[in-house]
Parts: structure tokens; sequence; C-alpha cells
């Protein structure tokens, strides 16, 4: 106000600018405020908020049965529950294991050594494998899922040999049963099954075993013939030598 | 007048703790062998499962390095069962060659409780081998003369 007042020459004032600094060195007072004014303090009481106060009614247990009860459905658990049955129905071999405790080191190298048979280690939940498997053709290999586990997903059924052999240096995986081209095996015939030939291996065996019903009756029909021929070579050579012992 | 007071002064921690309790006294000493035999496809395997993966924790494996664990697959739907082998001294102190748990019918915690009342108490006592002496005790045992020397020597 006082610089406002003009008591000397205009541009010879010494006053301070109109700007009024109100804090100096730090440390403002907000552990005891000053009181409202009236008006100030009615229009904080009338816009302060009001929450519904929870019944006090209700029972221990109904309380407890109210906070755990409504549980929303994550809609990323559906995403991951496709991702599964896309897994499932994608990979014509898929092994089930019991995982004990093992390092994530350990772990790792499992999944190295599979990646570079190109064969793909997952773990899902209970529950999100249970959302993506009742209702559909793979609902049996739910059981397998109560306890720690994990899935290797191979897209070639053929390298259940080199699955074994992998796993077989992994103490902490236990293997428990798989699918195999859409069939549930257990464990001992998923074990047959990697003991059996490749399917080229088979065709074959089975051609010859096509083949050897005509060619036992070929063998049959000819017997004597060869046996006429293997006599009279053999006649045929002893006179031979004998003539050229003679020479 | 006030009610005297009745109830408990702390609240039970729920099974989680229950079965961490029984784990930290687990002791696989006196068992040289476990065999877990279970189908993954019969009922109520879930608790042997959990069974067998506490048993492979590093901390209940290092109680004894020596103990195998061989969890057996079947495919017969038979009930599942967990067989303890003994060692020899451990099979003279209860008379049996191997402890058999059924364990169709038992949750984990039952069974945790059944292998410390059974298993963890036929454990040989512990043997203290050399005890490590420090400098300090060592000159206390030296007693006079040989500190007097000690302190020559170092002069």
């Amino acid at each position: 106000m006082s610089n406002l007042i003009q008591q000397s020459l205009p541009l010879t004032s010494a006053r301070s600018p109109l700007l009024q600094f109100l804090r100096y060195r730090g440390k403002i007072n907000i552990q005891r405020p000053k009181e409202p004014h009236y008006e100030r303090a009615r229009v904080i009481a009338v816009t302060q908020p009001k929450y519904p106060e929870p019944p006090k009614a209700i029972t221990c247990f109904q309380s407890r049965a109210q906070r755990t009860g409504t549980q929303l459905e994550n809609p990323y658990n559906a995403i991951v529950a496709r991702e599964v049955l896309n897994w499932l129905n994608h990979s014509r071999l898929a092994a089930v294991f019991h995982l004990n405790s093992i390092n994530a080191d350990e772990i790792f190298r499992v999944r190295v050594q599979l990646h570079k048979q190109n064969m793909h280690l997952k773990s899902y939940g209970r529950k999100i494998i249970g959302q993506a498997v009742t209702g559909t053709a793979y609902e049996a290999i739910l059981p397998l899922f109560h306890s720690n586990h994990c899935i290797v997903f191979s897209p070639n059924p053929q390298q259940i040999g080199a699955l074994l052999r992998i796993t077989r240096k992994v103490p902490q995986m236990v293997l428990l049963g798989g699918i195999v081209e859409s069939k549930l095996l257990s464990r001992n015939e998923l074990m047959d099954f990697a003991k059996m030939p490749s399917l080229q291996v088979a065709q074959a065996q089975l051609v010859q075993t096509l083949n050897q019903a005509a060619g036992t009756v070929v063998q049959q029909l000819q017997a004597h013939q060869c046996n006429l021929v293997k006599v009279l070579d053999v006649h045929a050579k002893g006179e031979s030598s004998s003539t050229e012992e003679a020479t | 007048m006030s009610v005297p007071f009745s109830g408990t002064l702390r609240r039970s921690g729920g099974i989680v703790s229950a079965i961490g309790k029984q784990l930290k006294s687990v002791n696989l000493k006196g068992v040289k062998r476990i065999t877990v035999q279970f189908d993954p496809f019969a009922e109520n395997v879930k608790s042997t499962r959990e069974f067998l993966f506490l048993l492979s924790t590093p901390k209940v494996s290092l109680s004894n390095p020596k103990c195998v664990v061989k969890p057996e697959i079947v495919c017969d739907r038979s009930p599942a069962f967990i067989k303890f082998s003994l060692i020899d001294s451990a099979q003279e102190q209860a008379k049996v060659k191997e402890i058999r748990f059924n364990s169709a019918n038992l949750n984990t915690l039952e069974l945790l409780q059944l292998c410390n009342q059974h298993v963890s108490t036929l454990a040989p006592p512990e043997e203290i081998t050399n005890k490590v002496l420090t400098k300090a005790e060592k000159q206390k045992l030296g007693g006079g003369a040989g500190g007097g020397k000690k302190a020559t020597k170092k002069k």
C-alpha cells in the first residue's frame, strides 16, 4: 500500500516491486493449521464425502462369506485357456510330468535341451486347464494336474524317445501320462510306444508279412525244381574238378 | 462383573502353517530309501503327490543326503502308498524293516504328522565330532606356561 502513495519523484522511488514474497527459508506450518473462517468451514462440512456403512447386524460368518464369495472372473484366464486348448489341438504329442522341487537353473537347462528338439515345456494352473479342457475331448487328463506339474508339447510323436532320454537325466520330472495323436496313454503305454519302431518300419514289416503268404506258395511250387538244379550243379562241379585232376 | 477370559490369545495360521511346522521337524536320518507309489489317474492321490513334492524340497532332503526318494508310477488304479525302508539301527529300534503309509485316505498334514510320529523319532542321535577350538579357548586350556612361551616367541 505504501508503495502506491507517491512521496518522491516517479523514477527515483526505491520501493520494492508489487511482488511480495510470502515464504522465506522453508519450514511451513501444516501441523497446527489455522481454524477456517465460518463460511469456509461450512462449505467444507457440506462437501465431505459420505460412504455407505456396512450393516452391523450380519454375523462374522456372513461377512466372511461376503468378502470371499464375490470374486470376479479375470478375462485373462479365458485367453490363457484358449491358448492351452490351441496347444493341445495342434501338438501331436503332449506329455504331462509331475514336477518335484527343482532349481530354476535346472528347469531352464531342460527347457533349452527340449527347445533344441523343437519341443515346448509349459506349465499352467489347474483352474485354467480345467477351464480350457472341460467339455472337450481332453477332459480325461484333468486328474493329472492336482499337484505341481509341467507339460511338454511336440508336433512330432516320434520324438518321444528324445523326450524320455532328456527327462531321464532329470530326477525331479516324473512322467505321468500323455496324449499321442488324440489318444490318451498312460505311462507304461508311453514307454511301450517309445520302444515301438517308426511308422515306415512298421509299414515295411506289414508289407513283408503280406508278401510272405504268396512267397511261401511260390517257394513250395519251385522247391523240387530248385533242388534238382542244385544237385545238377554239384554233380557238374564234381565232374569238372575230376576232369581237371585227370588233365 | 466381567466374564473370565476364555478362548485363544493367538489365532492359528491355518493348514499351511501347520504343514510348515511339521515340515520343520521332519528328520529322515533313519531312512535308507523312500518309495512313493501312486497311479496318477486314481482317486485321492493329491496328498501323495504333495507329500512327494515336500520330500523333495532341499531342507528335507538335506536332513539325509544318502536317502533316495523313488517315485513309482503304476497304471492299475491301485491305492497309493509310501514306503520308508529303515537303516539297520532304526530297524533294531522299531523292530520292523520298513514302514508303510497307505495314503489313499490321508491328507498331506496327516501324512506329515504320521511321518514325524513314526519315522523322525527313529533318527539316530547326532554324535558331536571334533569341536574346533578358538584361539582364546586354546590359550585358556594351554595355561600360564604355554601362554608365557607364546608371548616370548612372538617377541
